[in-house]
């Protein structure tokens, strides 16, 4: 029986001090539910607070009200139940790509025996496509290798939640699209629950079962939740000449623009006047918007 | 074969040589040679203008140990300190000869002291005949001067009684004289005044220029003087050679106590009575404690500064692990609790100006204080039982050196440790909280390696600041080595002595070089990201 609550995160607040001794909730109000074996993905302008509830899942950061239960168990602090990949890989320089995905192994399996451990480790290791790397040093590595063996780190550790902070960011696209198909290809295997924190609209679109999209910060909430329902396993290709793919997309974009609206308006209300009476979007308040606006209505003629 | 050599030579810190081995492969000679050209024959010909600087200006300063030394006189007393460590080293050997090693030895030195004797002899012959020659050259130098001192000195002589007579004539006049006769006297008196001052000048300076002559080297004498030392110096080494492979040779010695005991039992044997047996049972008794003293017997050799500098390397050691074993854990707890570091923070900055010198002596009247009877003691037992050690006549001076040596090196390694543990990448912090890593394991696989390179940074530092501090701590605790060297020398005041200080300059500076090195290397292997250190 599937788990339809496997994760669940009700009315999450995370405040954080300001110099005037309020509290600013940078987060509030945060209610979400994972089903067991579900990708979802996080969504949102930069600074909205996914990575705030990334890291208090992860047990990283502390929450400041509301809860988080993984698998009918309320978390308290971190554990390696809820792996982390994050935005830089964070290897460890000293060791070698094996070591690193050992270290893990070896806190997470104390009772295992010595072959058992180094069996996980190379399973690990040829999931992600450096079975001929192990014994490379980060140093000698390229980004997106890095990456790979810190995605080798996390799902050696048969995590129950597979958290992926902006996992590639900094990497290429080329990359990032080889790195992507690794992670549906490790999820196809073994159904991990996966919440991928990301600002990338195709990415999410292309990897999840659901996307929850989030509104801009402060008070950031859970805007919408949407379903992709393409099958898996996913083809890129199939995908990207669906017309259903730019629907989705579409309805991201819309959603995360509304959010820049929201924000924007209260801000700046005698130049939303003015465009009341003007030709709308055509006429931004401020510069910076502008473009976003442009990108946006753009991608709307699709 | 090319790339592995540049390789070690980077991680040897060497990478001045790159081009060399570049230049054998062929790889593009201009840039090679041009890089050569900046990176080796400069400095090469930066440091024989000093060379030429310090001949040029050595001997313009006279002290009381003779000249500033030139740097060939230099060579020449290292040189000189290398033969004694060598002659030292063969006569321990000499003592402990036997058998057709000894015969062979004994018969080497006697062809040799064969072959020098009459050298030696007709050296000293040359010697007296230039020391003559020196002295008749010397007469025929100053005859001149000399001659013109004496006249002058008589003639100034004569003056000034004659110049006393008329003042005398004059003071006369005054008894029932006018104003005016008065007035003549104290003029006269002033102008012999004045007089008597200028002759005497010109007098010291007749001296002062024969006294230079007389001064003035003479080639020949110290070279004569030179090459009869030396043979007499090796004649006298020979000699000593001789009897240690002859009269007071080890083996010889036993030989002939092994015979008498040999004699004394066939007595006691055929002893007589009672009395007469226990006498000779007694001589028995004598004789194997004298044979079991002699076994054991060796030349009890005097330091040589090659064997100084040996105990000096090991002394900064102790005191360098030492100060480590101290330093690494502190900083390791400074950088992982604020609390500690702020805690010894105090302390740290109160102690870590304090001079060497004044550290010393209370470290030695400490370290005294736990070894009353330096002969017999359980805690210098241990010292020498250390590995690295044996031999090297650990006493309080010692101890106290080292541990001098750690107090004043401990800090850095301290400061950096704690630096490096105190500035770990907070995303590795993280893996380890997510992993649940315990403590242990936090230390020894996160802390610890990414702490690596700033804490080697502390201790290549250290080693640097302890070889400095040994050298003043031995020379002020009389402590057997490099710095105990430089205060005989300087107490022997001669100008062998003073050209064998310079000696020390360059050797400490070399070791001080070499040690930097080694820490570099080590420093360079444990750097994780293999970034280049500074050099």
């Amino acid at each position: 029986m599937i788990n339809e609550r496997y994760l669940e995160i009700t009315e999450l607040v995370k405040a954080y001090p300001n110099p005037f001794g309020e509290e600013v909730k940078v987060v509030d109000g945060f209610n979400l539910k994972v089903t067991q074996g579900e990708f979802i993905s996080v969504i949102g302008h930069s600074g909205c607070g996914k990575s705030t509830v990334l890291t208090m899942i992860a047990g990283l950061n502390p929450i400041s009200a509301g809860g988080i239960i993984v698998d009918g168990r309320e978390i308290s602090g971190p554990a390696p139940d809820r792996a982390v990949v994050f935005q830089a890989p964070c290897l460890l320089p000293w060791m070698t790509a094996w070591g690193n995905v050992m270290l893990g192994v070896n806190e997470v399996y104390p009772h295992a025996s010595k072959r058992e451990r180094r069996d996980i480790v190379a399973y690990a290791l040829s999931a992600v496509g450096l079975a001929d790397a192990m014994k490379k040093y980060p140093r000698e590595m390229s980004g997106g290798m890095q990456q790979r063996v810190g995605i080798a780190r996390a799902i050696a550790l048969k995590p129950k939640i597979l958290l992926l902070d902006e996992p590639f960011g900094r990497l290429d696209s080329l990359t990032r699209m080889e790195l992507q198909d690794v992670i549906l290809g490790i999820l196809n295997r073994d159904k991990i629950t996966t919440m991928l924190i990301t600002h990338d609209v195709d990415e999410a679109v292309y990897m999840s079962n659901r996307i929850c999209m989030m509104t801009n910060g402060p008070h950031a909430r859970v805007g919408s939740v949407m379903s992709i329902d393409f099958p898996r396993p996913r083809d890129r290709e199939a995908m990207m000449s669906d017309d259903r793919f730019f629907h989705y997309r579409e309805q991201l974009l819309r959603f995360l623009d509304d959010c820049e609206h929201a924000k924007q308006a209260p801000k700046a209300p005698p130049d939303s006047s003015d465009s009341a009476s003007g030709d709308g979007p055509a006429k931004p308040p401020e510069k910076t918007n502008f473009g976003q606006r442009m990108v946006a209505s753009f991608a709307a003629l699709f | 074969m090319k790339y592995k050599i540049l390789k070690a030579l980077d991680i040897a810190g060497l990478q001045v040589f790159d081009p060399v081995v570049r230049l054998c492969y062929g790889e593009e000679p201009k840039v090679q040679l041009q890089k050569i050209g900046q990176f080796i024959i400069i400095p090469i010909i930066t440091f024989i203008l000093f060379l030429i600087f310090w001949d040029y200006a050595g001997p313009r300063h006279t002290t009381k140990s003779g000249e500033v030394p030139t740097p060939a006189v230099v060579r020449d007393a290292a040189v000189g300190v290398l033969t004694f460590h060598e002659r030292e080293n063969i006569k321990g050997e000499d003592l402990l000869r036997s058998g057709p090693q000894r015969d062979a030895a004994l018969a080497e030195v006697e062809a040799r002291i064969t072959e020098l004797e009459p050298i030696a002899k007709t050296a000293a012959a040359e010697l007296k005949e230039t020391e003559l020659a020196a002295r008749e050259h010397l007469k025929s130098s100053t005859a001149e001067i000399n001659a013109l001192y004496r006249a002058k000195r008589l003639e100034f002589r004569d003056a000034a009684k004659e110049r006393q007579t008329e003042l005398k004539v004059l003071a006369d006049k005054t008894i029932d004289g006018t104003e005016a006769d008065r007035v003549t006297l104290l003029e006269a008196v002033a102008a012999d005044r004045v007089q008597s001052a200028a002759e005497t000048e010109e007098v010291q300076r007749l001296r002062d220029e024969r006294s230079a002559i007389e001064n003035a080297k003479y080639p020949p004498l110290i070279a004569a003087r030179q090459t009869s030392n030396a043979l007499e110096e090796e004649l006298q080494f020979l000699r000593k050679r001789r009897d240690f492979l002859t009269g007071e040779n080890r083996d010889l010695k036993i030989t002939e106590v092994e015979t008498k005991l040999a004699g004394l039992e066939s007595d006691l044997a055929s002893a007589a009575d009672g009395a007469a047996a226990l006498k000779i049972a007694t001589s028995i008794q004598r004789e194997q404690d004298n044979l079991a003293t002699l076994g054991e017997s060796t030349y009890s050799k005097p330091w040589t500064l090659p064997a100084q500098i040996d105990r000096s390397v090991r002394c900064v050691f102790v005191g360098f692990i030492v100060a480590s074993l101290i330093a690494i854990p502190l900083g390791i707890l400074c950088g992982l609790s604020r609390i500690f570091m702020a805690a010894i923070t105090p302390l740290i900055s109160l102690f870590k100006p304090v001079s060497p010198i004044v550290w010393l002596p209370i470290i030695f009247i400490i370290v005294g204080g736990f070894i009353p009877d330096p002969s017999d003691s359980a805690l210098l037992d241990i010292f020498n039982a250390i590995p690295g050690l044996a031999g090297m006549d650990v006493n309080p001076a010692f101890i106290a050196s080292a541990l001098t040596v750690a107090m004043c090196s401990l800090w850095p390694t301290l400061v950096n440790t704690a630096l490096g543990v105190a500035s770990i990448d907070k995303d590795h912090l993280n893996v380890a909280r997510v992993l649940r890593l315990g403590f242990f394991a936090r230390l020894f696989k996160i802390v610890i390696p990414s702490a690596l390179p700033l804490m080697f940074a502390g201790l290549r530092i250290s080693l640097g600041v302890g070889w400095m501090v040994l050298i003043a701590a031995e020379l002020l605790s009389s402590s057997e080595g490099i710095g105990k060297f430089v205060w005989d020398m300087f107490n022997n005041g001669s100008s062998q002595t003073f050209a064998q200080m310079f000696v020390v300059v360059f050797v400490v500076g070399a070791i001080g070089l070499l040690l930097d090195r080694i820490m570099i290397v080590l420093q360079r292997l444990v750097s994780f990201d293999g970034a280049p250190t500074a050099l």
